[in-house]
């Protein structure tokens, strides 16, 4: 028998349909594009200074923790990077820079490294970062003050504070359109309504997130917003309102349908969603924060192991055998 | 290789390979002067063989590994068994294969058409289970089969093979001959056609219970047909066999006629070969050629680190040799071009919820990987539907994180299965205690 080549060996199916982690994270990252641009482009370059630090500073943390816990350093998959720009889309422009820091170190490690790396997190790691942030160093994450010294051609107030302390008057300030377009004071990622709409657009028809749970989400802010405006018109302001403001959109489409955290199943999709929605707007027209986002994903991301469990049975499940 | 299109919106199709039309007749490839036969028995070092280094055998000979042996292969020529040795396949299972050096007499064996004088599944059992096509006579044979439906498979059973859509096409008398040979010999009078629903001729098929597929890869899944087609909700843990439906490939039934009208064994297989430019070549090859008499005489080259795949390229097998023989159950060779290679990795599940999205049993893949990874096998059967699962192959070939997902499910099964084995045998035992 003459030398044979070594062939390469394993196991079906020798196909695969070209998608990775690192790819899917990319896509996440084009998508979040628009609104970053718009962001840097409105608060200038201290906006951009946030947004690189923290990328950058989450794939070091990744980078450290999974050197330190012996696991093989795959920061090469933008996990990291995702989980930093995400956390710095939710920051103001002004930030100081130890906070950026800080805030993606929560993120990346206690967000999710220590519970065992991607795939592993109960909660999205970002939402994560942002809430330790914003219970410890709230003062930053009072937008009115962070961005005081910039001067803007539209209502200088952000329009969830200036709700939670004028009542619906406020809503008058602010057009719909304009909220769309971006003027309001807000996070670096998260006052450009129309960009976070087309990233948002782009993950769905791409596939990369769930559009069960981006739509599900919308209809639960909706509908709740708009049964409370009903109920009363002087205490609440509307669903459109709600929608373009704070970090609602983010939330629609890149905090909620965060893989690891987020359900898989149809009808579990629609209920984490819809519950989103609805935790978002009674936290806001109940609740004792202007913004209740954050919390809303917290608490949507710890039913989501339960919720998950209802599925469709399997083929040839709970069949008889007669 | 199908790569992901643009618009990830829902699940993707993946659409079998239809035979072109006017296909050639298939390259005939010569018989070696060594074939190497396989046969499905572990090799025990502690007994003693039946057949031995030296030995000859006629052609149409059965070769019984042990005295006590049920298995057998068929000689396809006479001449000398030159080496007997083990074959190590996935799971740990075990075979023996041998080597027969070829004489120049090719002389047959003593009364070998006996079986032909009244087709019956016993007379036929004990000849032409190793036909090319492998007709599963020894399931239908059995004395407790509960076979009642036959469903002969004009549909291949991976993407790229057109091995059978080939046959169909070509030799539609020989299929009817056989499919009456079947009715006689089993007496099951519900024997299915499934073919697929773009055939040219598919009018030659007029009068027969025929089941049309579409390209549909999720379709032609035996299962699937099952339920589709003939109104049998699959039980998970269960095969199509226990079930009473019985599925053969179409060349099965073909060789059964060919071996009847003949009244001798036939031994020469068709076969699709794909080489790395995607080039669909077809040859007819005599069971135990080794594939590298194949690719050679068709021209196509191997390098350091190709992948063979024998089958198809969502449930076949990769060879490690290309002194992989020809076996009976062989459709299709496709070699793949090292670069070519998707790559698995360690990652853990991201829970982006693909896998449960294609999968066509509604298995919670999700879940069901984390249990497997852990070898928690009996909590992945009661909990999370491994025992559901029809082996498409689908999930590992849309996983995100590149989780080799059907290996994990095929060794959980295998796992189980040893479990299971382990527990009843320890049942009897304390019965016996007792």
């Amino acid at each position: 028998m003459h030398k044979q080549n070594k062939f390469t060996v394993s196991h079906a199916p020798f196909w695969h349909d070209g998608d990775s982690i690192g790819e899917t994270n990319k896509n996440i990252m084009v998508a979040a594009l628009p609104a970053i641009v718009f962001g840097i482009i409105q608060f200038g370059m201290a906006a951009l200074g946030v947004i690189c630090l923290a990328i950058s500073s989450a794939m070091a943390w990744e980078a450290l923790f999974q050197f330190i816990s012996k696991r093989s350093i795959k920061i090469g998959d933008y996990n990291a990077a995702v989980i930093g720009m995400i956390t710095g889309m939710m920051l103001p422009a002004t930030v100081p820079w130890w906070v950026v820091i800080i805030g993606t170190l929560v993120s990346v490690v206690l967000g999710q490294q220590v519970f065992g790396g991607i795939g592993a997190n109960p909660f999205n790691p970002a939402v994560i970062g942002i809430a330790v942030l914003s219970l410890s160093w709230g003062n930053y994450f009072d937008f009115d003050a962070a961005l005081l010294n910039y001067q803007f051609d539209f209502t200088a107030l952000v329009p969830l504070g200036a709700l939670d302390h004028q009542g619906p008057a406020a809503v008058d300030l602010f057009s719909t359109q304009g909220l769309l377009m971006g003027n309001q004071v807000g996070a670096i990622g998260s006052v450009f309504g129309l960009g976070l709409i087309i990233g948002g657009i782009y993950l769905i028809i791409r596939g990369y997130i769930r559009w069960e749970i981006s739509v599900a989400y919308i209809a639960g802010i909706v509908i709740t917003a708009a049964l409370f405006q009903m109920s009363n018109p002087e205490a609440y302001a509307g669903p459109m309102f709600h929608l373009f403001t704070g970090y609602t959109l983010l939330a629609v489409f890149f905090l909620a349908p965060e893989s690891s955290s987020s359900p898989v199943n149809l009808v579990p999709m629609l209920i984490y969603g819809i519950m989103g929605g609805v935790m978002t707007i009674l936290i806001r027209n109940i609740g004792a924060y202007a913004d209740g986002t954050l919390y809303a994903i917290l608490i949507i991301n710890l039913i989501n192991p339960v919720i998950d469990m209802i599925r469709p049975k399997a083929l040839g499940k709970g069949v008889n055998n007669a | 290789m199908i790569k992901r299109s643009f618009i990830g919106l829902t699940a993707p199709r993946l659409k079998c390979d239809l035979v072109e039309p006017g296909p050639r007749e298939p390259e005939m490839i010569p018989m070696p002067p060594r074939l190497i036969l396989m046969l499905d028995e572990a090799l025990d070092s502690t007994k003693e063989t039946c057949i031995r280094k030296g030995d000859t055998a006629k052609k149409g000979e059965r070769l019984f590994l042990y005295k006590e042996s049920t298995r057998y292969v068929t000689a396809p020529t006479s001449g000398t068994i030159t080496l007997i040795a083990p074959f190590t396949g996935d799971f740990g299972k075990n075979a023996t294969y041998l080597v027969l050096e070829k004489d120049d007499k090719d002389e047959w064996v003593e009364g070998i058409s006996e079986f032909a004088d009244v087709p019956d599944l016993a007379s036929a059992d004990g000849v032409l289970r190793t036909l090319p096509g492998a007709p599963p006579l020894e399931l239908l044979a059995a004395p407790n089969s509960s076979i009642k439906k036959i469903v002969i498979s004009g549909m291949d059973s991976d993407l790229m093979s057109t091995t059978r859509q080939y046959l169909t096409s070509k030799c539609m008398d020989d299929v009817k001959n056989g499919i009456e040979l079947l009715k006689n010999m089993t007496g099951i009078t519900d024997v299915f056609m499934a073919i697929p629903e773009k055939m040219s001729q598919l009018s030659a098929f007029q009068g027969m219970n025929t089941i049309k597929l579409t390209e549909d890869y999720i379709g032609t899944l035996p299962q699937m047909i099952m339920k589709n087609h003939l109104g049998i909700t699959p039980v998970a843990g269960t095969t199509c066999e226990d079930q009473g439906v019985c599925f053969m490939s179409i060349e099965a039934a073909l060789s059964l006629a060919r071996a009847y009208k003949d009244k001798a064994p036939v031994f020469d297989k068709v076969i699709t070969v794909i080489g790395k430019d995607g080039g669909v070549k077809r040859v007819r090859a005599v069971i135990g050629t080794p594939i590298h008499r194949i690719l050679s005489q068709l021209g196509l080259e191997t390098q350091e680190m190709d992948r063979i795949i024998i089958g198809g390229p969502l449930k076949g097998f990769s060879a490690y040799t290309l002194y992989h023989p020809v076996q009976p159950d062989m459709d299709t060779i496709i070699i793949q071009d090292s670069e070519q290679i998707p790559g698995v990795s360690d990652y853990p599940c991201i829970n982006c919820g693909k896998c449960v999205r294609i999968c066509p049993a509604g298995v919670p893949v999700n879940l069901l990987v984390r249990y497997l990874e852990a070898n928690l096998y009996q909590e992945a059967v009661d909990s999370f539907d491994l025992d559901a699962c029809i082996d498409c192959g689908l999930c590992s070939y849309v996983c995100t994180a590149r989780i080799p997902i059907f290996q994990y499910i095929k060794l959980g099964k295998h796992e189980q299965l040893m479990l299971e084995a382990e527990m009843e045998a320890e049942m009897e035992t304390e019965a016996e205690n007792a």
